[in-house]
C-alpha cells in the first residue's frame, strides 16, 4: 500500500509537528453540517474524477499524486505547512512543486493539481484508466480534510500546563476549563499525551477569535502555581513564530547620520544664550541670541509648532507641538532629528538625562492598547512603553529620578517606580503605600520623598525612602495636618516640607517648614513656623536660603531664611508691603526677583540676599512671566497673549533690575531659554574662578567699553545717515516746490500763500477778548482738606451753605509736574437720597490748580454712570490746602 | 505752558482743522454741530447749524471763504465761513466720510461710504459751474468698489487726491481723468488719517496697523515709518521742525474696560528722519481722535474722546536729543522754543 502510505506520512508528519490543526479537526467533533466541498480543490477534483480527458489523468498519473493533495490541500487551508515540520524527505518534493509549477502544468483544467512526477517508477502504465473517484477511493480522509473556515482563529495553544496521568487529566481539565472559559464559551479542548501522560501542552478551542485573542491577552503569564506559568497563543501565531529563520541575520548597518554639533550654541564666542519665542498668537516662532543691545534672529519659522515649544532639560532638543506628533529640533540649523507619532499629542516631558520622552495623549488610549502616554527613547526615535492614563491633571504624571534611571508614578495606594532602560517595575512590584497624596523625587540622589495624610489615629507622616534599595532612610510624622507640599533644593541638599496645621483648639491654619537637612546623618529635620498664610515658597538655588511671600492683600511680607550649617535657621531679613505674589530665584542663587504677576499688575523687586538689599523696583505692567536666563545674568518678564491681549511684549532686565530692552512683538505668547548643561568645572575650579573674579572682570569691563562706545559710534552714524539721507529727499522736494511757485500763485489769484505772513498786508486788525474760561458756574468758597500721602482726598465744603453735604475729590498729584496738573480720579458726592450714601463718580477731563490764585479748576466731562450732563466748569476760588 | 480746552460739543470730536492762517479752529464731532473758534484764546466765534447726523469732516479753503463738510445725514455742505450761511447742500445716497478743497478752493472732493448697498464714491464738483450745484451733479464720480476709503486729501496743486482705504492701501487718483495713477500698499489696515506737511510736498498716514508712515505727496514713496503700541487715529506733521505728531489710543470700544494707563492716550512726539519717539503729551481720558498743528507750528492740538481739548504744545525738543523718548515726562515737549 504504497499509495496508502504516501497518504499516511505527510498527515502523520503534521501531526507530529505541527500538533494542532490536523488533529484539531480530527478531534474536533463533525465539522459543521452543510459544509460546502473543499473549496480549493473541489471542482477541479470532480472534474478530474468525472469527465476529464484521459490525456490529463494519463499526463498526471492518478495513483500517488492523489494522495498527495490532501497535504497540498492542507497546507493552503491551514496556511501553517510550509516549513512546519519537515514531511520526510521523499515526500517533499512531491507536493511542493505541484503547488508552484500549477499555471503552466495543466493544460484545459483550471487547477494543476497533479504535477509531472519525478519517479516513475510509482507510475500506473499507461493505458490505465482510473474509473475509481476520489470521493470512493479517499471518502474517509477527504472527510477530515482541513478547512478553510474551520475556525483555527479560534485556537489557542496553552504551554506549561503540568503534565499528569489520566488519573488526574479529569482534575487538570477542571482547572483549565475554570480558568479558559472566563474568557468565552470553550468549544473544544484537546490534550496530546505520550507514554500515558498529557505533554504539557494542550489546545483549546474558543467559540470565535475574539475570545481567543481576549485569552492570550489575560491569561498568558497566569500562574498556576510555582512551577507552571501559563504561556499562551494564537495558534495561528504559531506559523508566525515557525517561519522565524534559525540563522540570525546581522541587522543591516544604519547610515550614522550626522546632526551636526548638537550642543555648537555652547561654544559661542561671547557665552550668549538663546531663547525661543513665538509670536503671533503661535503662528510664528523665532529663536533668539540674546544680546545686551538687540536680540540676534538665528530662526524664524511660520507654523513650527501648533501650540507651544519645549526645551529639553538640557538644551539639545528643542520640541515643537503638531497634531499628529512630537517633532525635535537641534544643531545650528535646527534641523528635524526625530519625531514621535502620538496623535493629538498634549503634554510632554523629558528625562532628565535626555534619553527618553514622555508624551501623552488623550486620543489615543484603548482598553488592549495602552497609549495614553508613551516613553519613547530620544536617540532611536522608538516607542519603549505606552501606559494608561485617566486623568493629565497633575503632569508630569510620571517624575523621574535625577540620573533619569527610574522613574515613579503614583496612583491610589500605590507607588509605582520603573526603571530604565527596561521600562518594567523596579522589582516587579509597585509600593503598596495606602493613602499617599504627593511624592517627589530628590534632584541630589535617588531617594523618593512622599507623604501620607492622617488617617484616624495614625499620624500623617513624612518618608523618605532610598531607592533601589527601598529603605526608609527617614520617616517623620506629624499631626493635625491639612496639607503639605514637598520643596528640594536644587541640588538636593535640603528639602522642605511646607505643612499646614490646624493645630487642636485653634481654627485658623499654621504653617510649618519642616526643613530636612539630607547631606547629614539620620537627615535631622527643624521646623519653621508662620501663622500668616502663606502666598508662595522658594530654595535658593545651590544655596541655603530659602525666600517666603506670606501675609494677605495688601499687606504681603517676604521673609529671607537662612539654613545654618549647625542647622538653626535664621531670619535674614523680613520685607513687608510688598507686591509680589511670585518668587524667582536666580539659577545661581543669591539674586532674587520678586513678582506681582497678573492681578498685581507686574510690579517687579529685584533683591540682593547676600545683604538683603532692594536693588530696584520696576514694574512691567501686566506681566504674566519671569524667566531667568541660564547664567543668572538676565531676566526676561513678559506680557503673553494667552493671558492678557494688549500690550504683549517682552523685557529684557539685568539681574540688579536695570531695563535693557523693551521687544514688542504682535501677539506675543511665550519666551523659552535654552537650558544649559550642568557645567564641567569642578568645584575648585569654580573656586578658582571667583577668587580671580578682579582680573576677569577688568578684561570684560574692557570689552563692554569697547562695546559700548562702538555701540554709540553706530547710532551716531546710523542717525547721520538717516538725517542725510532725509535732508536729501527734503531738498528734492523743496526743489520740486520752488519750481511750482508760479503755478501756485496762479491757482490762488496772484497770493503768495507760501509763508504765513507773506501777504501780512490783507489781514485785517481784529481784538479778541480773552477768556480763560467759558463758562463759569456755581461759585460757591469751598473748604479744602488734602490727605497727606497717595492719592490726594481733597474734601470740599460748601461754605456758604453749610448744610450741603460735602464732596470729596480724589486726586492724583503728579510729582514731576509740580502742582500744576493734576490727574482727577474721580469725585464722590453724597447723593440726592435723604439719608443714603449715594455716590456718583464723574471723570474730569481736566483739573488745573492755579497755584498762584489758589484757584481750583475743575471741567466736569460728564458722568461715568451714562447720563450725559452738560459740560461745566467749575472754579474753586482761595482753597485753602490743608495738609 | 497751559492748554486751553475748548468746550463745545456733546459727542466725541472727529476731526479738527486750523485754516491756512491759523487764526480759526474748526471742530466737527459726532454731533450734527459744527464750531468754529479763535485760536488764539479759544473762544468759539460760532456755528454752522444744519446738519442732521455725525459730522465726519470738515475743511476750510484756502482763503477761508467756504467751508465745507460732510456728514452722515447723507449730506455735504458748503458754508460761508464768515456768516454761517448754507450756500450748497450736496445730497448722496450715504455717508460723506472725507471732503475737501482744492489749491485753488475752485474744485470741491467728497467721498462717501459704502453702506446701505451704496458703493463708495469720490466725487467732484466745480464751484465755478454753478449748475452742478444746483443739479447735484459732479462733473466726476469715482467709483471705488474694492475697499472703502477711509480718508483723503488733495494732492500739491489739486492735480490728484490721495486716497487711504480700509484695507490700508493708498492711491492717486487723478482730479481730471479719475484714473488710480499710483497705488501702494504699506499699511495692513484701515488708513484713519492724512495729513499733508505745509509745503504739501509730502504727507503723513495714521493707520488702525498701530503704525503712521510718511510718503512723499507726488510719488507715495514711503520714506519712514512711526511706531506705536496702538491704533493711531491721527498724525500732523509739524510745520517748522521735523516733527511728527501722533494720537490715538485703545479703541474707544474697549476703552470701558481698560485703566486710561492701558489705553495708552497720549499724544506721541516722534523726529521724522530718525522714526524715534522724543516726547510725549499725557493727560487725555479717553483715544484721540485727531490732532492738528497750528501753521505757525508753535501750537498743536489733540482733540479726543468727548470733550475737546486745545493743547497748546510742543515744537520743543532739540531734534538730536531723542533723550526724552519713553520718559513721558510732557514737561519736555511742553515748553515751546527750547533747544535749537
Amino acid at each position: 500500500m504504497q499509495d496508502a502510505e504516501n497518504v499516511a506520512a505527510p498527515e502523520a508528519a503534521e501531526q507530529r509537528a505541527e500538533a494542532g490543526q490536523q488533529q484539531e479537526q480530527q478531534l474536533a467533533a463533525e465539522p459543521p453540517p452543510g459544509e460546502e466541498p473543499p473549496r480549493p480543490w473541489g471542482p477541479g477534483a470532480q472534474e478530474a474524477a468525472s469527465g476529464e480527458d484521459a490525456a490529463a489523468e494519463v499526463e498526471a498519473g492518478p495513483g500517488p499524486d492523489v494522495p498527495a493533495e490532501p497535504a497540498a490541500g492542507g497546507e493552503e487551508a491551514a496556511g501553517a505547512a510550509p516549513g512546519s515540520s519537515p514531511p520526510p524527505p521523499e515526500e517533499s518534493p512531491a507536493p511542493l512543486p505541484a503547488a508552484g509549477e500549477a499555471p503552466g502544468a495543466g493544460p484545459g483544467t483550471r487547477r494543476p493539481r497533479l504535477g509531472p512526477r519525478g519517479r516513475p517508477s510509482f507510475s500506473d502504465p499507461e493505458d490505465f484508466v482510473d474509473d475509481v473517484s476520489e470521493e470512493e477511493l479517499l471518502g474517509d480522509i477527504l472527510k477530515d480534510r482541513p478547512q478553510e473556515a474551520d475556525g483555527i482563529d479560534s485556537v489557542i495553544v496553552v504551554d506549561n500546563v503540568p503534565q499528569v496521568g489520566p488519573d488526574r487529566l479529569e482534575k487538570l481539565k477542571n482547572v483549565i476549563h475554570k480558568i479558559f472559559s472566563k474568557f468565552g464559551k470553550i468549544t473544544n479542548d484537546f490534550y496530546p499525551e505520550e507514554d500515558g501522560k498529557t505533554k504539557g501542552y494542550i489546545f483549546l478551542e474558543y467559540a470565535s477569535p475574539a475570545h481567543a485573542v481576549d485569552a492570550v491577552k489575560n491569561a498568558d503569564g497566569y500562574k498556576l502555581d510555582k512551577q507552571h506559568t501559563f504561556r499562551v497563543n494564537l495558534f495561528t501565531d504559531f506559523d508566525k513564530y515557525m517561519t522565524i529563520s534559525d540563522e540570525w541575520d546581522i541587522p543591516e548597518k544604519q547610515p550614522f547620520k550626522d546632526l551636526g554639533n548638537l550642543r555648537y550654541w555652547l561654544e559661542e564666542a561671547e557665552c550668549r544664550d538663546q531663547y525661543s519665542v513665538i509670536f503671533e498668537s503661535g503662528d510664528r516662532t523665532s529663536i533668539f541670541w540674546n544680546d545686551v543691545k538687540d536680540p540676534v534672529s538665528i530662526e524664524e519659522r511660520a507654523r513650527w509648532t501648533e501650540t507651544y515649544v519645549r526645551w529639553s532639560p538640557k538644551g539639545t532638543y528643542l520640541a515643537t507641538f503638531h497634531q499628529r506628533g512630537i517633532a525635535l529640533w537641534g544643531g545650528e540649523k535646527f534641523k528635524q532629528i526625530q519625531r514621535f507619532s502620538h496623535q493629538g499629542v498634549q503634554l510632554i516631558d523629558f528625562s532628565p538625562c535626555e534619553r527618553y520622552l514622555v508624551t501623552f495623549s488623550p486620543l489615543m488610549d484603548t482598553q488592549d492598547d495602552p497609549q495614553a502616554i508613551i516613553i519613547w527613547d530620544i536617540l532611536t526615535g522608538q516607542k519603549k512603553r505606552g501606559f494608561h492614563c485617566e486623568s493629565s491633571a497633575h503632569w508630569p504624571i510620571f517624575k523621574w529620578s535625577h540620573d533619569g534611571k527610574f522613574f515613579a508614578r503614583m496612583t491610589l495606594d500605590t507607588l509605582s517606580i520603573y526603571e530604565t532602560p527596561s521600562m518594567g517595575l523596579l522589582d516587579k512590584k509597585s509600593l503598596k503605600i495606602s493613602g499617599i497624596k504627593d511624592f517627589s523625587w530628590s534632584p541630589g540622589g535617588n531617594i523618593i520623598a512622599f507623604w501620607v495624610p492622617e488617617d484616624k489615629d495614625i499620624p500623617a507622616r513624612v518618608t523618605l525612602m532610598q531607592l533601589p534599595t527601598r529603605q526608609e532612610i527617614r520617616v517623620r510624622n506629624l499631626f493635625n495636618v491639612v496639607d503639605c507640599k514637598l520643596h528640594w533644593q536644587k541640588n538636593g541638599d535640603y528639602l522642605c516640607v511646607k505643612v499646614d496645621r490646624t493645630p487642636k483648639g485653634t481654627q485658623g491654619v499654621v504653617t510649618n517648614f519642616e526643613i530636612f537637612r539630607m547631606r547629614e546623618k539620620q537627615v535631622p529635620v527643624d521646623v519653621v513656623e508662620m501663622k500668616e498664610t502663606i502666598i508662595a515658597f522658594a530654595w535658593e538655588p545651590n544655596g541655603s536660603k530659602f525666600a517666603v511671600l506670606h501675609g494677605e492683600a495688601p499687606r504681603i511680607s517676604v521673609s529671607f531664611y537662612h539654613v545654618k550649617s549647625n542647622g538653626k535657621i535664621e531670619l535674614i531679613k523680613m520685607f513687608d508691603k510688598q507686591q509680589a505674589n511670585t518668587i524667582f530665584w536666580s539659577p545661581q542663587g543669591q539674586f532674587v526677583v520678586l513678582a506681582g504677576l497678573r492681578s498685581m499688575n507686574g510690579a517687579l523687586a529685584f533683591v540682593d540676599t547676600s545683604d538683603c538689599t532692594v536693588m530696584n523696583i520696576a514694574e512691567h505692567y501686566m506681566a504674566s512671566d519671569v524667566e531667568w536666563d541660564p547664567t543668572g545674568r538676565y531676566v526676561v518678564t513678559s506680557v503673553s497673549w494667552w493671558s492678557h491681549k494688549v500690550d504683549n511684549a517682552y523685557w529684557l532686565w539685568t539681574f540688579q533690575g536695570r531695563l535693557l530692552q523693551k521687544n514688542n512683538k504682535d501677539r506675543f505668547c511665550q519666551l523659552l531659554w535654552r537650558p544649559r548643561p550642568p557645567t564641567l568645572l569642578s568645584q575648585e575650579q569654580i573656586k578658582q574662578i571667583k577668587k580671580d573674579l578682579k582680573k576677569y572682570s577688568k578684561i570684560f569691563e574692557q570689552k563692554d567699553r569697547l562695546s559700548q562706545s562702538k555701540a554709540s559710534k553706530e547710532l551716531v552714524e546710523r542717525r547721520r545717515t538717516m538725517m542725510e539721507d532725509f535732508r536729501k529727499y527734503r531738498k528734492m522736494a523743496q526743489e520740486l516746490y520752488m519750481e511750482q511757485k508760479n503755478e501756485r500763485l496762479e491757482l490762488r489769484g496772484g497770493v503768495d500763500t507760501d509763508e504765513l505772513d507773506s501777504n501780512v498786508d490783507d489781514w485785517e486788525e481784529e481784538t479778541i477778548e480773552f477768556f480763560i474760561l467759558l463758562r463759569v458756574t456755581a461759585v460757591p468758597l469751598l473748604q479744602c482738606h488734602v490727605s497727606r500721602a497717595g492719592p490726594r482726598l481733597i474734601l470740599l465744603r460748601n461754605l456758604h451753605n453749610p448744610w450741603d453735604p460735602p464732596c470729596f475729590l480724589l486726586l492724583w498729584l503728579c510729582p514731576h509736574l509740580g502742582s500744576s496738573i493734576h490727574t482727577l480720579l474721580c469725585l464722590v458726592t453724597p447723593g440726592s437720597h435723604a439719608g443714603g450714601v449715594g455716590r456718583r463718580c464723574f471723570t474730569f477731563s481736566c483739573l488745573g490748580f492755579l497755584k498762584s490764585h489758589h484757584q481750583c479748576l475743575l471741567l466736569d466731562s460728564g458722568t461715568c454712570s451714562g447720563r450725559r450732563s452738560p459740560p461745566a466748569a467749575v472754579v474753586l476760588p482761595r482753597c485753602s490746602v490743608h495738609s | 505752558m497751559k492748554p486751553i480746552l475748548l468746550q463745545g460739543h456733546e459727542r466725541s470730536i472727529t476731526q479738527i482743522k486750523y485754516n491756512r492762517e491759523g487764526d480759526l479752529l474748526f471742530t466737527v464731532a459726532k454731533d450734527p454741530i459744527v464750531n468754529v473758534w479763535y485760536s488764539v484764546n479759544g473762544e468759539r466765534l460760532g456755528t454752522y447749524m444744519g446738519h442732521t447726523g455725525a459730522v465726519w469732516c470738515v475743511d476750510a479753503d484756502w482763503d477761508t471763504k467756504h467751508v465745507l463738510t460732510g456728514s452722515a445725514d447723507n449730506s455735504c455742505r458748503l458754508w460761508d465761513c464768515e456768516t454761517g450761511k448754507q450756500l450748497a447742500l450736496l445730497k448722496t445716497n450715504s455717508a460723506v466720510r472725507t471732503c475737501g478743497f482744492d489749491f485753488g478752493g475752485n474744485i470741491i472732493m467728497f467721498s462717501t461710504d459704502k453702506q446701505m448697498g451704496y458703493q463708495c464714491f469720490v466725487s467732484f464738483f466745480d464751484l465755478r459751474d454753478p449748475s452742478q450745484i444746483d443739479n447735484n451733479e459732479p462733473y466726476m464720480k469715482i467709483p471705488c468698489n474694492d475697499s472703502k476709503i477711509t480718508s483723503a486729501v488733495w494732492g500739491p496743486l489739486g492735480e490728484c487726491i490721495i486716497a487711504g482705504h480700509e484695507g490700508g492701501e493708498l492711491n492717486q487718483y487723478s482730479a481730471k481723468s479719475g484714473e488710480v495713477l499710483v497705488n501702494v500698499k504699506e499699511h495692513s489696515r484701515q488708513i484713519n488719517d492724512i495729513q499733508l506737511s505745509r509745503d504739501m510736498t509730502m504727507f503723513v498716514t495714521a493707520s488702525k496697523d498701530n503704525t503712521a508712515k510718511l510718503f512723499d505727496s507726488t510719488t507715495l514713496e514711503h520714506q519712514k515709518t512711526f511706531r506705536t503700541e496702538r491704533p493711531v487715529n491721527s498724525a500732523a506733521l509739524s510745520p517748522n521742525y521735523d516733527h511728527v505728531v501722533l494720537g490715538g489710543g485703545q479703541e474707544a470700544m474697549d476703552v470701558t474696560t481698560t485703566s486710561t494707563r492701558i489705553g495708552k492716550f497720549e499724544a506721541r512726539f516722534f523726529h521724522l528722519a530718525f522714526e524715534e519717539e522724543f516726547g510725549r503729551v499725557k493727560g487725555h481720558f479717553g483715544p484721540i481722535n485727531s490732532v492738528a498743528f497750528h501753521p505757525d507750528g508753535k501750537r498743536g492740538r489733540c482733540q479726543k474722546g468727548r470733550h475737546r481739548r486745545v493743547q497748546t504744545a510742543p515744537t520743543a525738543a532739540p531734534p538730536q536729543t531723542p533723550a526724552t523718548a519713553g520718559t513721558g515726562d510732557p514737561t519736555a515737549t511742553r515748553s515751546p522754543g527750547r533747544g535749537e
